[in-house]
């Protein structure tokens, strides 16, 4: 449970909210209300078998048992045979009901969780560095999980009410008079149930917002344990989640005694009490006229059937609240409008010759703070161009830009002379090629891994990218070779194998522009002069934009930019810039390199 | 059965909340034999209209009365039992945090922090479901049935009694039968769930790197076939769950077909009435939950002693790190002197040790530098000292006192150390700062920040020292990660500080004027800086280069680079490339708009 859970159980949704979420959780079940209509069909069919059985028992008893009206053992066989049917298609209707309601719920909800994973590709990266990404997953997996309590309370309510009015049919061909009397404890019910839902509802909040302030806190010490214990603060940890767990300790009794106050208990004392109306109202009149056992067993079977489904409901109640919690996220994440930039409508343009043109671009990723101001240069195809500076110069923004990862503000990106918003973003893709710092590995294989979705490429094509980025070497190393597992992450390989993999993954495709954001990583000397060569490699016939943090490998290109915050402070090739001897000069002195002669 | 054997300890300390709770528990089940009895009566009554005004109102009244005790009895013995059930989990979780709390780095590297939460979230759950469900299983089914079967044998006829009660047990075998199908589908759906839970925390993490190549929707397309299997395992499920009530119903129509058959001729021959009939028919009613309680009794006995045999397991491991109580109180302070002949990881190859004739000499006051590759065994020096690992042969002194014969008090509060990932808690900027020492004022806060270089970071996030960190909190960057870290352990002052590679993401010059400060400002304390770059440790005053575990080369800067060995080399080659990586490094766009 993240700490974002606490922040939403600890206040209540408004009323209005609240059936804003149900309203539109109902109806994005609509593709599935044929199951959901059928299941409730099912279950209409179940009460009224449910109150046909006492009744026929009933008047079996009344009719042959005490009145002795010509019983024979063939009377007594057809009524236990009729009772045998009904009761086992009651049997049915009900496992019937039971299943296809509970998988017209799965479907709707699986259809939810796919819409919500759907919803989050079509987000742009400021959404996902806003968010983190444990939330996320609560939201896709346990939030669309718990929406399955959400319908099962619906189905459970229809299911009562249903039963209730079954009963109330049932003791209506017993006794009219009967029936209207026994209306009475409508109002019993309704109100312990509306009792309870008041009380719980608060009380399970509460619970559930120090449940997860709990869990929360356990996870959080044991990833810290080597800070705790390095700085000898296990007592204080120990005494503060001591706390932290008596907290909701407390909260669970409260709860317990709210359950025990108003629930079972409740609505055993309602059955209780009504049953007293029955003895009254049958035993007032058996003083003037004639009763039978048959009435009294239905009217005692009947009020059964009423109370008894009810608990069911209540106890629906907390979970039926942590699905209108969850469907109340949900719909945040569907209701997001923090979309990935959009190209323009008819966005159609493709990339053929790779050159890259910075009109005053400003660039902003929160609309106040001006990441890249007045940004302007243009790298010609085939042409490489660094870009230098320190962290938060601005490096990563011009990528971010470039990549149409984030929209910027004002000033023009043309690609080939055409604004970028003009290229089809298929084509922007397929195009250009970024490759990450931090190069991230899927779970598969190697194959799949550098192949990534795009089933137009070869296993050919797989081994000659390889091949041309000096990755086959380690991979014809792995069991499988191509073939070899990848854990999610790539737990297993070395930094260096996945930044050859990853490079491999961007020239596949061949792209026409080359975009690096070169790694930071530690990698052994051996593979970093591996890294090096096929980067040069990789950059011929392509136009590069390099974010360069070893100066050394940029030296060849044909323009280095040197940013500072947001702006361009210095341009030029490797030697314009020594000649210049301002802030290039100084990051080169730094490094120590001026001297060397290569 | 043997889990309430094994959970006697608590029963006990618990004694008077079983006591009034079961005494409860049993009298709830003993009041409800009473109005079937008394619906049988008044039946009678009735249909032979020889019904009272007083038998009314006793009838009546015995009813109403009842019904309000057994709300008492049922409230007391619910509040009871889940209250002792409640706090068993309570007193088992901080059981289990108090053990977490004090385990050593090997328990940690065997037991994943999901493993761990399970047993303090799952398994605690299914300990504390014997407690409640599974002691009012056992009563119900133990007690219920028989005092129902008794009722019905006293108030109706021993004879109906055992022919109707026959098929019950029928539902006993149904539900246990049923249940380990249901239980191996359920596991079957949670695989699937984790499955879906993976897939998307794998797609969301890599979330840029699938935009890059604008697989969105072929992401969407994986996970929704993921999403159609998992459907058809969950209805499997569905299946199962949808059984058991109807086979419940099923089983009692046999009851039922007896009752109205055997029953009726019973009433037809005059040996029972008709009232006793419908007595018999509500005692069946009750007899239902019972025996569902008891097919289920041992399901939930055996979860519950699996889960406790899980976490007793946890809680029987011990740290390997063991502190010596009545050990030297005093702060460690003084020269500190590293003798180790040997080090192997516990479950290391012994042949190949991980620290191998490693002696070092650093006087009160003085910098030791230690560089080496990746796995040459700088890390490890750094564990023994913070006394992660004990198992080495030699000795680590501080002030010529063993590490092992200070109390930790007196050995860790004399440390400081910050690593190159460093975990930061979810709280805020200043209490993370003052983490070893909550009751640091504000003062001492920001002169730790202002030495550790994030004075002016913290000044500029939203809410200064009051800003969240961690998980939840605004997230730093890795520079302001390291030096918050090092504000952190600079707070107390300490007598030895460790920075392990804790100044790999800040820029060079960065780097330079903390080292400068460090300097100036811990004259008198000790230093020990690990780091891939040179430039973090050529002023110190020794500088060891490791290599497979021993000590390959030392000397000052000076004399490393005459020697023109690996330090040498490394120096060059890191003028060439490393230390302007990371002068330059841009970590992306996070920390720069966050500032």
């Amino acid at each position: 449970m993240s700490g974002k859970n606490s922040s939403v159980w600890a206040k209540s949704i408004p009323i209005k909210e609240q059936i804003r979420v149900i309203v539109t959780l109902v109806r994005m079940a609509k593709p599935f209300r044929k199951m959901f209509f059928g299941a409730l069909a099912i279950g209409a069919a179940f009460a009224l078998l449910q109150a046909a059985a006492p009744r026929i028992i009933a008047y079996y008893m009344t009719t042959y048992l005490q009145q002795r009206d010509s019983v024979t053992l063939q009377v007594m066989i057809s009524f236990a045979v009729l009772v045998a049917v009904i009761r086992v298609s009651q049997a049915v209707a009900d496992a019937l009901n039971a299943y296809y309601f509970t998988v017209a719920a799965e479907y709707a909800l699986e259809d939810i969780r796919v819409q919500v994973f759907r919803k989050l590709h079509t987000l742009g990266m400021r959404f996902f560095d806003q968010v983190p990404a444990g939330s996320l997953v609560t939201r896709v997996n346990n939030d669309t999980a718990s929406l399955a309590d959400f319908w099962r309370f619906f189905m459970q309510l229809t299911f009562v009410v249903m039963s209730m009015i079954g009963a109330y049919i049932g003791m209506l061909t017993v006794s009219v008079k009967a029936t209207l009397l026994m209306l009475i404890v409508v109002p019993f019910i309704v109100g312990s149930v509306i009792l309870y839902q008041r009380f719980s509802s608060s009380l399970f909040r509460h619970m559930r917002e120090r449940l997860s302030h709990l869990n929360a806190k356990i996870a959080e010490s044991i990833t810290g344990i080597d800070v705790i214990q390095e700085f000898y603060q296990e007592d204080r940890f120990k005494k503060s989640f001591a706390k932290v767990n008596g907290e909701y300790f407390n909260a669970r009794f409260r709860m317990v005694k709210a359950d025990a106050l108003l629930l079972e208990p409740m609505v055993d004392m309602l059955l209780g009490a009504a049953m007293v109306l029955v003895f009254w109202y049958f035993g007032v009149m058996s003083m003037s006229t004639v009763v039978s056992a048959g009435v009294i067993y239905a009217f005692t079977t009947y009020l059964n059937n009423i109370f008894s489904p009810l608990e069911s409901v209540m106890n629906l109640f907390s979970p039926f609240q942590e699905g209108l919690v969850s469907g109340y996220r949900i719909l945040g994440i569907l209701a997001d409008d923090t979309y990935a930039p959009a190209q323009n409508v008819d966005a159609k343009q493709d990339i053929t010759a790779g050159k890259i043109a910075f009109q005053h671009v400003d660039f902003s990723y929160d609309g106040q703070h001006q990441i890249l101001k007045d940004l302007n240069f243009t790298a010609n195809p085939g042409d490489t161009v660094a870009l230098v500076g320190h962290t938060g110069s601005g490096k990563s923004s011009t990528i971010n830009a470039l990549m149409r990862f984030y929209e910027f503000q004002s000033g023009n990106i043309l690609i080939d002379d055409h604004d970028i918003r003009d290229i089809a973003l298929k084509n922007i893709r397929q195009k250009m090629g970024l490759v990450l710092q931090d190069p991230f590995m899927f779970f598969g294989d190697i194959s799949s891994n550098i192949r990534m979705y795009d089933d137009t490429i070869t296993d050919e094509q797989v081994k000659a990218a390889a091949e041309f980025v000096g990755a086959d070497k380690f991979i014809s190393a792995l069991p499988g070779n191509y073939h070899a597992k990848v854990q999610e992450g790539g737990s297993g390989f070395s930094a260096g194998e996945k930044q050859l993999i990853s490079f491999a993954r961007a020239i596949v495709r061949d792209p026409k522009i080359l975009i690096l954001d070169e790694a930071t990583a530690n990698v052994d000397t051996e593979t970093e002069a591996l890294i090096q060569k096929s980067l040069l490699k990789m950059r011929q016939n392509r136009t590069t934009i390099a974010i360069a943090h070893r100066l050394s490998t940029i030296k060849d290109a044909d323009l280095i930019l040197v940013l500072d915050k947001g702006e361009v402070v210095e341009h030029g090739t490797h030697e314009e810039l020594l000649q210049l001897q301002g802030q290039y000069y100084d990051l080169y002195r730094l490094q120590g390199i001026t001297n060397d002669s290569n | 059965m043997n889990i309430f054997g094994k959970l006697m300890w608590f029963f006990r300390q618990n004694k008077r909340l079983y006591i009034v709770g079961l005494s409860f528990l049993f009298l709830t089940e003993i009041s409800q034999m009473v109005s079937p009895a008394l619906i049988g009566r008044f039946t009678d009554q009735v249909v032979s209209r020889t019904l009272t005004v007083e038998n009314l109102v006793f009838y009546a009244g015995g009813i109403f009365l009842f019904a309000l005790l057994m709300y008492v009895f049922r409230y007391a013995w619910i509040t009871h039992i889940f209250q002792g059930s409640a706090l068993l989990e309570k007193t088992l979780r901080q059981q289990l945090f108090d053990h977490y709390m004090k385990m050593d780095t090997t328990f940690y590297q065997r037991h994943r922090t999901g493993d761990l939460m399970a047993h303090a979230t799952n398994d605690l759950s299914a300990i504390q479901r014997v407690a409640s469900g599974g002691i009012l299983m056992l009563v119900d089914s133990v007690v219920v049935i028989i005092f129902t079967v008794i009722s019905m044998v006293i108030v109706v006829d021993w004879r109906l009694t055992l022919i109707g009660v026959l098929p019950l047990p029928l539902l006993v075998l149904g539900v246990r039968y049923l249940s380990p199908k249901m239980r191996q589908a359920f596991t079957s759906a949670q695989e699937a769930f984790s499955r879906l839970s993976n897939k998307s925390q794998e797609s969301i993490a890599g979330v840029k790197a699938i935009k890059t190549l604008g697989q969105e929707m072929a992401d969407v397309a994986v996970f929704e076939s993921q999403v159609k299997d998992t459907i058809q395992i969950n209805k499997r499920v569905a299946l199962i769950d949808s059984l058991f009530g109807p086979m419940a119903t099923v089983i009692m129509t046999i009851s039922f077909v007896i009752m109205m058959t055997y029953g009726g001729s019973l009433v037809l021959n005059d040996q029972i009435t008709i009232g006793q009939l419908v007595s018999f028919s509500t005692y069946l009613g009750l007899l239902v939950w019972p025996m569902f309680g008891l097919g289920q009794l041992f399901n939930v006995l055996e979860r519950g002693n699996a889960s406790y045999t899980r976490v007793q397991s946890i809680l029987s491991e011990k740290s390997a790190i063991i502190e010596d109580e009545d050990g030297v109180v005093e702060q460690a302070k003084g020269d500190l002197n590293i003798n180790i002949d040997q080090f192997t990881y516990p479950d290391g190859d012994p042949t190949k040790p991980a620290l191998h004739n490693v002696h070092i000499m650093v006087k009160a006051g003085e910098t030791l530098g230690i560089v080496g590759r990746v796995g040459a065994g700088k890390t490890t020096l750094i564990k023994l000292l913070l006394r992660q690992f004990d198992g080495y042969t030699g000795d680590i002194r501080v002030g010529d006192v063993n590490i092992k014969a200070y109390t930790f008090s007196a050995y860790l509060k004399s440390i400081g150390y910050v690593a190159q990932e460093n975990f930061l808690f979810s709280t805020t900027v200043r209490d993370n700062i003052r983490f070893s020492d909550i009751n640091k004022n504000q003062r001492d806060v920001m002169l730790a920040a202002k030495k550790a270089d994030f004075n002016e970071d913290v000044l500029s996030l939203p809410d200064g020292y009051d800003t969240e960190v961690g998980e939840q909190g605004v997230s730093l960057s890795g520079g302001q990660k390291q030096r918050l870290a090092i504000a952190r352990a600079l707070i107390t002052d300490p007598e030895i500080l460790i920075l392990d590679d804790a100044l790999s993401a800040v820029d060079a010059l960065t780097e330079k004027h903390i080292l400068g400060t460090l300097k100036s400002e811990r004259r008198e304390k000790t230093t020990i800086i690990a780091a891939h770059r040179i430039s973090s440790v050529m002023n110190a005053d020794e500088i060891i280069v490791f290599d497979h575990g021993e000590i390959k080369e030392r000397g000052t800067h000076a004399s490393l680079i005459a020697r023109n060995g690996w330090y040498a080399e490394m120096y060059q080659q890191q003028q060439l490339a490393t230390e302007l990586e990371d002068k330059l490094s841009g970590k992306g766009v996070n920390d720069v708009w966050k500032k």
